[in-house]
């Protein structure tokens, strides 16, 4: 069971080191391509085959959407309605176009994120050594006193 | 993990995926998630009807995982193979066929239905269109 373990464990890691699986694909999830397409205008087709155009305003968890001016195609694509905003349930898309571009901003995104991280990383390692350098003179200096204490030549 | 590693395994791979109200669409798979949740990149949509194929481009797709039937890897070599056999023609070509290949069986259906009610049965549920 373990060496099973393990060996899954092992071709995890050998998969996300292979040269195809790039960078992107580990950190950037549907549902956060769609947050980054906030305010971007896409296509929104519905399982009953109803499409919708508009400027994404809003996204949760569960793929609901809010959506401003908004222009409704009928499943034949026979009749139009145009309304300032609205809801959709997420149960009821069968998918989202989004503007090419997106892709490119998450990208974006993601290496920012990424830098910060590691800079906050280096900020907490330096402050931890400071810590520790700042305990270790602490430990020194009272070390000292307490000789200062015990010898009695120093008077 | 080992579920979902297998949907990892596709991750920029080009595929063809096959939706369930019948369309295929084709593009290089870039994220997933539990929910079988998909991001197609540079995806197309092709429509078959008999040895005519069409090409139509789509771009960006979030597609939402309940509604994929089947998604496969597109083997180059065996595409090149195939493509001797189907012939790509203009999006207008393919569009205009797939309109008479409907409507041809709707009246298929129509006469069928027609047919049935002549002889006492009304079953509509054995002819309902499948989207």
């Amino acid at each position: 069971m373990y060496e099973l373990i393990k060996h899954s464990a092992w071709k995890f890691k050998s998969i996300l080191k292979s040269k195809h699986f790039s960078l992107i694909s580990i950190k950037m999830l549907p549902l956060s391509l769609l947050k980054t397409a906030q305010s971007h205008p896409m296509l929104v087709e519905l399982k009953n085959g109803e499409t919708y155009n508009g400027h994404l305003v809003s996204c949760d968890t569960w793929m609901n959407i809010n959506l401003r001016e908004v222009i409704c195609t009928s499943k034949d694509g026979d009749k139009f309605w145009r309304m300032n905003e609205c809801y959709i349930r997420g149960s009821t898309i069968k998918y989202l176009r989004i503007p090419d571009e997106v892709i490119d901003l998450v990208k974006e995104d993601i290496q920012a994120k990424s830098k910060n991280r590691n800079q906050q990383q280096q900020q907490q390692n330096r402050n931890t050594n400071n810590q520790q350098n700042n305990r270790n003179f602490g430990g020194k200096n009272r070390q000292n006193q307490n000789r200062n204490r015990n010898n009695p030549n120093n008077k | 993990m080992e579920n979902t590693a297998h949907l990892l395994n596709e991750i920029d791979k080009k595929l063809m995926i096959l939706l369930r109200d019948g369309r295929t669409l084709i593009g290089y798979l870039r994220a997933v998630d539990q929910f079988a949740n998909l991001v197609l990149h540079r995806a197309i949509e092709r429509i078959h009807v008999n040895d005519k194929y069409g090409d139509m481009e789509r771009g960006v797709f979030i597609i939402r995982g309940e509604n994929v039937v089947l998604l496969g890897e597109i083997d180059r070599e065996k595409e090149q193979e195939l493509n001797s056999k189907l012939t790509q023609v203009s999006v207008e070509e393919i569009l205009d066929a797939q309109r008479r290949e409907i409507e041809s069986k709707q009246e298929k259906n129509a006469l069928l239905r027609q047919r049935l009610k002549q002889r006492g049965i009304n079953n509509n549920l054995m002819l309902e269109d499948n989207d």
